[in-house]
């Protein structure tokens, strides 16, 4: 793995720091984005998935690729895909029981594993043990429904509201399942943009949320998963746009604490950008940390020459997605972190997205029209 | 997320399919309800569908018995990444009351081949929670880290341990071994701020032990964010100026002709601070600051030009005399 060997000739020979680009910057047909390929490798992966450790967690690569197609502005390449879609993503979704007893569990699961029949109806009397939702599979559920263009009117929303509400820890934090998980920031940035699709907070304790977020700002001026944990750029992502989606990013943050954020951010940037000091630069970050940047209004401050150029060298020209490294094998999830870190440079042809939940702008706007009429009917 | 794409084992010749095992012939699988036209298919190989087909069938039976547990043991090879599979796993373990013991040797088997899955390493750490037992877990974590020294959950597992079981005691040695091996390990210094914090804590004497620590580490290797990280961290509910030394210790290394980016931008930092405490000679310490910024925009961290052109404007607007002259 990549990780292990980069070797970290003492960079005081500064050239080394560009190693990456100059090797990269050499291999030709790689200075443009590659659409129509990255198009086919959206497609294939709705229609098949390359491991089977991806089984519990299949809506959410579901959501790789539709968001995906979005970004690519390219949702008419499934409209005939729309409906059956959006039903599956519905089969998903834990059936309240009328006596309301299993409330806690309420919201989506990943896949139908553990044997929940896919008519609702039918679901519905079925009593499954620990047939709980997944927080994660809950977040990109109903984005993926929004994307694609549905009202979430068949979201059972008092019931999920209350899935996410037992999930949270004493500390703040969430765990992604009722049964049991680790509980970190990716789970605490689940919970948040839950919340603020369906317009209801009262699915965690604010205040200890954001007491959580604050106590895992790390001595490097960056967020770690977890209190002392070290700084990362992923958990970095999850937390400030949890506390852009509270709207507290102003006053949970001192000026200073932003100020060092912001420094420690842009130092991420190696020619792409890495997710902790020291590391090698991988396309996951031109949008976990390109974003949080933006988030914070100064992603102008970064060189967008060289991360454009890394993350175009992580495309495949052969099968289309991107990879994490490149001349790596591509993966959803990098391929459509690749294609956002793109859209928030400005990347012609791509659609600008709303990086606080990770979709695009067009889809933000229609959940903003969806929640103008929820609130004109109460 | 995974990234691993092993799947299931054409090495593991000896799997038996469940019509050749009579111990199951009572056990009607469940298959799996994907609707009329399944999207984001998984290709599952048959021996998965089959594994599955009867874990379902188990669930729904609510089965706690010593065949439900091997066959959890089954799916997890297929997917270690089932956190219903674990979490069923742990109910027939206690359900049976099964040797903990036993079950973390086969936990860090798992782990040795997956360790980067966070639900294995959920699974090691509620069976160390229920044995009430740390015996193995620095050495095991230590073990992982050699493969690679920064593998964030072996840190946050560690990390846990030694919080839960109290072992801060010998965690420095380890950390200072840690970067005697690799003065970049950013994972190590983030370990070493998470012990002093959590025992002595920073005091003042302390504070001036790790400020010669990391500058001597400074000194090896200038260019080293994460021992700068660690420097300014130390220090960062002080002021720099607390413990005299620091600005001195950039002119130091300044005169040695080393210009690394993290040295301007501490010195930057330094006058900054001077200016914010309304020190005397204000004029030439912006004038100061600015020429770094300068420096560094137009030489040393040109990848950043746009930053410290900010920087510079930014400290102008705040500490200069004529504030209307920037635009
Ligand atoms: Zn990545």
């Amino acid at each position: 793995m990549a990780t292990k060997n980069h070797t970290h000739r003492d960079y005081d020979s500064k050239s080394s720091k560009y190693d990456d680009y100059i090797n990269f910057s050499t291999s030709m047909s790689r200075d443009e984005l590659l659409k129509k390929k990255h198009i086919t490798f959206l497609k294939r992966v709705l229609q098949v998935l390359p491991s089977q450790q991806l089984d519990t967690h299949r809506v959410s690569v579901a959501y790789f690729a539709i968001s995906g197609l979005d970004v690519l502005d390219a949702m008419k390449e499934i409209d005939d895909q729309r409906n059956n879609l959006i039903h599956w993503i519905y089969s998903l979704q834990v059936q309240p029981d009328p006596s309301g007893k299993n409330l806690s569990q309420c919201g989506f699961r990943g896949c139908s594993m553990l044997g929940h029949l896919y008519d609702s109806h039918k679901a519905k009397g079925q009593l499954i043990p620990y047939d709980s939702s997944n927080i994660a599979m809950t977040y990109t559920s109903l984005v993926s429904l929004l994307i694609l263009g549905d009202d979430l009117s068949q979201v059972h929303k008092k019931s999920v509201i209350a899935g996410i509400r037992s999930l949270q820890q004493s500390d703040g934090s969430f765990v992604s399942v009722l049964e049991g998980s680790e509980s970190d920031m990716r789970f605490v940035y689940c919970a948040c943009c839950v919340c603020y699709i369906l317009d209801d907070w009262t699915g965690m304790d604010v205040e200890k949320t954001v007491a959580y977020i604050t106590q895992s700002l790390s001595y490097e001026g960056a967020f770690g998963q977890k209190p002392f944990n070290e700084a990362h750029g992923g958990s970095t992502f999850c937390a400030v746009a949890s506390l852009v989606l509270l709207d507290r990013l102003n006053s949970a943050l001192t000026e200073n604490q932003l100020s060092r954020l912001k420094r420690w951010l842009l130092r991420r940037q190696e020619s792409g950008f890495t997710g902790r000091p020291n590391k090698p630069a991988d396309t996951c970050y031109s949008f976990w940390v390109g974003a949080t940047l933006q988030m914070l209004g100064v992603l102008v401050l970064s060189d967008v020459t060289l991360n454009r150029s890394f993350v175009l060298s992580t495309q495949s020209p052969v099968t289309g997605g991107f990879s994490k490294y490149p001349d790596h094998v591509p993966d959803p999830l990098h391929s459509y972190l690749g294609l956002c870190g793109l859209s928030l440079i400005g990347e012609p042809g791509l659609s600008p997205i709303f990086p606080a939940l990770n979709l695009s702008q067009r889809a933000y706007d229609h959940l903003s029209n969806l929640q103008r009429q929820w609130r004109e009917k109460h | 997320m995974s990234e691993c794409n092993v799947d299931d084992a054409a090495s593991n010749e000896a799997w038996v399919p469940f019509k050749d095992r009579p111990e199951w012939r009572d056990l009607k699988p469940i298959p799996q309800d994907d609707g009329p036209d399944p999207v984001v298919q998984i290709a599952y190989s048959e021996q998965f569908r089959e594994v599955y087909d009867y874990f379902r069938a188990i669930i729904a039976a609510d089965e706690k018995s010593e065949r439900a547990l091997s066959l959890t043991k089954e799916a997890a090879e297929l997917n270690p990444a089932n956190y219903s599979v674990w979490n069923y796993r742990r109910n027939i373990l206690q359900e049976l009351n099964k040797d903990l013991k036993e079950e973390l040797k086969y936990i860090s088997q798992v782990i040795e081949d997956n360790p980067k899955n966070y639900q294995v390493w959920h699974h090691r750490r509620v069976i160390v929670e229920w044995l009430e037992d740390v015996t193995d877990e620095l050495k095991f974590t230590e073990k992982i880290l050699k493969e690679d020294a920064k593998n964030y959950h072996a840190w946050q597992h560690r990390q846990w341990c030694i919080q839960q079981f109290s072992l801060w005691d010998q965690e420095l040695d380890y950390v200072d071994r840690l970067l005697k091996e690799d003065l970049r390990n950013n994972s190590a210094w983030n370990q070493r701020h998470f012990i002093i914090k959590n025992t002595t804590g920073y005091t003042d004497e302390i504070i001036k032990k790790e400020l010669k620590y990391s500058q001597d580490f400074i000194r090896k290797a200038p260019n080293n964010e994460s021992a700068w990280n660690y420097m300014k961290g130390v220090l960062q509910e002080r002021k720099l100026f607390d413990f005299p030394g620091v600005l001195e210790f950039c002119h130091e290394l300044y005169s040695k002709q080393i210009r690394s980016p993290f040295l301007i931008a501490c010195m930057i930092d330094c006058y900054e601070e001077m200016l914010e405490l309304g020190k005397p000679k204000k004029e030439e310490t912006l004038q100061k600051a600015t020429q770094l910024c300068n420096e560094l925009a137009e030489e040393h961290d040109t990848l950043r030009r746009e930053y410290w052109q900010y920087i510079a404007r930014s400290l102008a607007s705040k500490y200069g005399a004529d504030v209307s002259g920037d635009s």
